[in-house]
């Protein structure tokens, strides 16, 4: 492990500070679980650590039916998963955040991070785009919010700036007849980097049978997570049957660009991505409501 | 009338807890990581991570001149610069040919890239890191031959000296006439077959400290398999005599055969030796899985041939292995999977030929099962697929062929007595028609999701075979004036974390009459015991209660005698075992056998092409469980590692280099991927052979996993899967012709 200098912050400000002091040379700390990975194999290089664990405004977590959930940066996952009323709200975020590690890398690994980190294959990612998550974003001109979808910019590059640190993720108020899912697919039951993650959202009428909104993202198949905005737009004012989910899902096949790598190649990537999104929207529409016949 | 001095003492047959269970889960017991000693030095080894190369040069100056080294060892240094379990073909670092005060043929080439240059020692690691990387070393880059099919072709560059055409060794098999064999056969079953290699994935990466002793011995205390043949070979290195040389295991985490070959033992004596210091070392995790061997890859063609009735008549293998560079266990593995690659079948016509293969790839080696989990992969999905030609039940098809007391095997030999398979068969298909509630299947089921049962059994041999010397020895002491009080069991035997030492003091607790508190065990070092042989084949309660009752037989009657204490030593013998003839395998090449059964039920998810066993029942003849706890731990331990190799674990090497060099790459089972049931079944006819009826079982429950797991797989769609490991990619693909 490389040597670096550990500096606990305990304002945002002072976080700031250091970060538009330091530029590329210091990195924020939260749950660690990616950063001391990286640095201890030497995949970056940094001056300094900034802890924002001790930052009060970071550690909160509150849920309004009325104004939706907000996610303080260095939230861990299992206080996410650990409130009933965000598990009732959102499922489809807890599907992502209750299998990201295991059960002691969810009691560390934070949403942020997972988002921060930009990994193609972050899970979180894919379910914070289908909710129509956005980042609240704060550098020393002020805040700014960024739709999670246009957050990553390149595997390991966000649209942080220099000085610019992630506040915390907001995601909207539960509509009525809404579902979301996250399903991912690796080789074995756990603790794996996800050969494929889909993320689906939908919101149907109110009989229950008509889509009305529906978005759709994916995981390890881009350079970035993508969002599909035109797989959910082709589902809306439709009938929810199985072979609209199945055009949607055909879509999506159409966006993704995976690569060959070890885990899996281009072919079955694209191959799962029409499975998984099947499957998700299936999930989705259930939770929104749909009884199938 | 003397009163008796043996009690009926009942602790064999009875699950006592692990001796060392406390200590370990308390943290307490010291695996060789954890040792530490005043004064210590560090040391790190340059690996080459280049897979075949000349060395050139190697500059340690810079290294050298770093405050904190206290020195750079090379090949240069070692008086003996060569190592190997069965062969002597490998240098322990490869130093530039030219420099070598000792030169030997195969020096001055790098031939894998785990291959070892230099090692550091510093006052810390951290300086020891650095100082590795400032070593510049030039090398001159060699072809790569990556595949076995490459290496044999007639143009292919030579990799090492002793192996001319790239051919390390090779086994012949005639038995009866192959072509009329094949000529009065109904039915053929013709295919080609591949399994990959496997990483042991230990818990305990390498790790030792050396130093030298009170009485001036090098000592090194690492965890290994068998500490009189790492004290051989590294006096060996060192050109020392073996008295001069200790070794010491403390814990164990793991070795599955990983351990059988060296890897930190002789450069951690070389250093205490040189440095007059202890020296320490621990691998990472990274380098562990380039420093030692793997499972061998080998490809396979078979033909089997029957009548309508099911008779078999006629059975042709070619056998393939992927060796890597050097010799390791090689010649031996191959020996066992060239036995074993017809199955635990009566075939009167046999042809096999086998060959070991060099290349550049990680050397192969030792690992549960020594090459009978391949042969067996082939020779049990034939059996399936003969089954489904002829359109019989596959059990049914086993039973009328399977081997007995009197049958002659491939070998033209009988089958050593106590051939219990049939007896096996029945209890794991009883086992499995009697149904257990598995969980159901998660997830919305529906048509995406198929099952199917699949069976295979098979057999392995217990012991060192081929005429290799076999041997174990014990001492036992007796403490007490007119009773036995107390007792003392000295024995060499490893604990790798199978429990074997509380094998032994169960053993000499039943031998002796003696509670089980009332005797110490003194174990695995070079110092106090004779030879044990090594915690692999299956071997070691066999041959350890063998030398256990002996020597425990010997102590009381010197007691009995009036000696105080009653000191007795014992060497086991078994009975001796004869190398395959050149031409027609003929041959008596073990001492006895351990046999096994299993059956699979999987489920398939189609459209993924991921595969899941719910429930797979193991039977296995263990002649007596000496501890039954054990024995289940064994079982489920050998399955779940069997699994990954069936189906997750994809080493993956690219041009020699290994690609899955981290757990993040390399997949091994995690506690979701085990099967939801596993039945363990434990057969004990007792062995004619064993003490007590003690039979090995160690690697059986690995053995036939995967052509259970693949029968399954065409039971549930129809498909034959001939290539290991079965990833989702590859059954999908194989779902989709
Ligand atoms: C064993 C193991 C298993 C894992 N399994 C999974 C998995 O299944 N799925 C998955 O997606 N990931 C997995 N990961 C990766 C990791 O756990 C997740 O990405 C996690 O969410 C990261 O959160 P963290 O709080 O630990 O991030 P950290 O390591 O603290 O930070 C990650 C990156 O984000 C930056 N950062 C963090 N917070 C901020 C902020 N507020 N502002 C600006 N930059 C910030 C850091 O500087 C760093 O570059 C696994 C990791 C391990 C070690």
């Amino acid at each position: 492990m490389q040597a670096f200098e550990y500096i606990p912050a305990t304002t945002v400000k002072e976080a700031i500070a250091i970060l538009a002091r330091e530029g590329e040379q210091a990195r924020v700390l939260s749950g660690g679980t990616d950063l001391i990975v990286q640095l201890r194999e030497g995949r970056r290089k940094v001056r300094a650590v900034i802890d924002i664990k001790q930052i009060p405004e970071v550690n909160e977590l509150s849920y309004d039916p009325a104004t939706g959930l907000q996610i303080g940066a260095a939230v861990p996952c299992y206080r996410i998963y650990g409130s009933p009323a965000i598990a009732a709200a959102y499922p489809g975020l807890i599907d992502a955040v209750s299998l990201i590690g295991g059960v002691q890398i969810q009691g560390r690994a934070t949403l942020g991070g997972n988002l921060c980190n930009s990994s193609p294959a972050a899970d979180s990612i894919p379910a914070l785009i289908a909710h129509q998550a956005s980042a609240l974003v704060m550098g020393e001109n002020g805040e700014r919010r960024i739709p999670i979808e246009e957050f990553c910019i390149a595997p390991g590059r966000t649209q942080l700036q220099r000085g610019e640190i992630l506040l915390s993720i907001h995601i909207p108020p539960v509509s009525p007849y809404s579902g979301g899912a996250y399903l991912r697919f690796i080789p074995r039951n756990e603790m794996d980097i996800a050969v494929v993650g889909v993320g689906a959202w939908v919101a149907l009428d109110q009989s229950g049978t008509t889509i009305t909104a529906a978005r759709i993202a994916l995981g390890a198949v881009a350079p970035t997570p993508l969002y599909v905005p035109e797989s959910g737009a082709g589902l809306i004012g439709k009938l929810v049957s199985s072979e609209t989910v199945a055009e949607a899902a055909t879509i999506a096949q159409a966006a993704a660009r995976p690569i060959t790598d070890m885990r899996g190649s281009a072919q079955q990537r694209s191959h799962l991505v029409g499975v998984l999104t099947r499957r998700a929207l299936h999930i989705a529409l259930k939770r929104a409501g749909y009884k199938s016949a | 009338m003397t009163p008796p001095i043996i009690q009926a003492i009942m602790t064999v047959g009875t699950s006592l807890p692990r001796i060392d269970a406390l200590s370990k889960v308390t943290g307490e017991a010291h695996y060789p990581g954890d040792l530490v000693m005043p004064g210590m030095a560090h040391a790190k080894v340059l690996f080459a991570r280049r897979p075949h190369a000349r060395v050139i040069s190697i500059d340690a100056s810079a290294a050298r001149a770093m405050p904190g080294v206290l020195a750079v060892f090379t090949g240069a240094d070692l008086p003996v610069n060569e190592y190997g379990l069965v062969l002597f073909d490998a240098p322990v670092m490869v130093a530039p040919a030219a420099s070598a005060a000792t030169e030997t043929s195969f020096d001055g080439v790098v031939r894998h890239e785990g291959e070892k240059i230099a090692l550091i020692v510093a006052e810390t690691e951290k300086i020891a890191a650095r100082a590795r990387d400032l070593i510049t070393v030039i090398y001159e880059d060699m072809p790569v031959i990556a595949s076995i099919h490459d290496a044999v072709k007639p143009d292919a560059m030579q990799i090492h000296p002793h192996y001319a055409g790239n051919l390390m060794h090779e086994y012949r098999i005639r038995r009866g006439d192959i072509d009329a064999g094949f000529a009065g056969a109904d039915v053929i079953i013709e295919d080609t077959y591949f399994t990959g290699a496997q990483e042991h994935a230990y818990l305990q990466p390498e790790a030792g400290l050396a130093y030298v002793d009170e009485a001036g011995r090098i000592t090194v205390q690492v965890a290994g398999q068998w500490v009189h043949e790492d004290q051989e070979q590294i006096a060996h290195a060192l050109g020392l005599p073996k008295d001069q040389v200790r070794v010491i295991y403390p814990s164990i985490g793991g070795a599955f055969g990983g351990r059988e070959d060296m890897s930190v033992q002789i450069v951690l004596a070389l250093a205490a030796w040189k440095l007059n210091r202890p020296v320490k070392i621990i691998w990472t995790r990274e380098e562990s899985i380039i420093g030692h061997h793997k499972r061998h890859p080998m490809w396979a063609h078979a033909r089997l041939g029957a009548r309508r009735d099911g008779t078999l008549v006629a059975a042709e293998v070619t056998l393939i292995a992927d060796a890597g560079p050097y010799a390791y266990t090689t010649t031996k593995v191959l020996g066992n999977a060239t036995v074993m690659c017809v199955g635990p079948y009566v075939v009167p016509n046999v042809a096999i030929n086998s060959r070991a293969v060099v290349t550049n790839n990680i050397p192969s080696g030792a690992f549960r099962g020594f090459g009978a989990p391949q042969a067996l992969f082939v020779a049990e999905t034939q059996m399936n697929k003969l089954a489904a030609a002829l359109g019989v039940d596959a059990v049914a098809l086993r039973l009328k062929n399977l081997l007995r007391d009197g049958s002659i095997t491939v070998n033209n030999t009988p089958i050593p007595p106590g051939c219990t398979i049939t007896d096996v068969v029945q209890k794991c298909v009883a086992a499995a028609a009697v149904a257990v509630s598995a969980p159901a299947i998660s997830g919305q089921a529906g048509s995406r999701f198929v099952t199917g049962r699949g069976f295979a059994c098979g057999h392995k041999n217990i012991g060192f075979s081929f005429g290799a010397p076999e041997n174990c020895a014990a001492t036992v002491e007796l403490h007490g004036k007119t009773t036995v009080e107390r007792a003392v069991v000295y024995h060499a035997g490893a604990d790798c974390g199978q429990g074997a030492h509380t094998v032994f003091l169960q053993v000499a607790a039943e031998t002796l009459g003696l509670p089980i508190e009332k005797i110490t065990l003194v174990a695995s070092d070079t110092a106090t015991s004779g030879s044990s042989g090594s915690a692999s084949a299956s071997r070691l309660t066999f041959m350890a209660s063998h030398s256990i009752v002996g020597a425990a037989r010997a102590a009381l009657d010197k007691w009995r005698e009036g000696e105080r204490p009653a000191v007795a030593h014992f060497v086991y013998r078994p009975r001796a075992t004869t190398p395959m003839d050149p031409i027609t395998g003929e041959a008596d090449p073990n001492i006895t056998y351990g046999y096994v059964a299993q059956s699979a039920d999987i489920v398939i998810d189609r459209e993924t092409g991921q595969f899941h066993v719910r429930r797979l029942v193991c039977a296995d003849d263990v002649g007596r469980a000496v501890n039954p706890q054990q024995v289940v731990g064994q079982i489920e331990g050998g399955v779940v590692q069997a699994l990954g190799w069936t189906g997750l674990e994809n080493f993956a090497q690219r041009n020699g280099k290994v690609l899955s060099q981290h757990f993040s790459t390399y997949l091994i089972p995690s506690v979701f991927d085990v099967p939801d049931v596993v039945d363990s079944v434990l057969v004990e006819n007792p062995d004619p052979h064993g003490a007590m009826g003690i039979r090995g079982m160690a690697e059986m429950p690995f053995l036939v996993v995967a052509p259970a797991v693949v029968a399954a797989i065409h039971d549930a769609t129809g498909v034959w899967i001939n290539e290991l490991p079965i990833t989702p990619e590859r059954l999908r693909a194989a779902l989709q012709k």
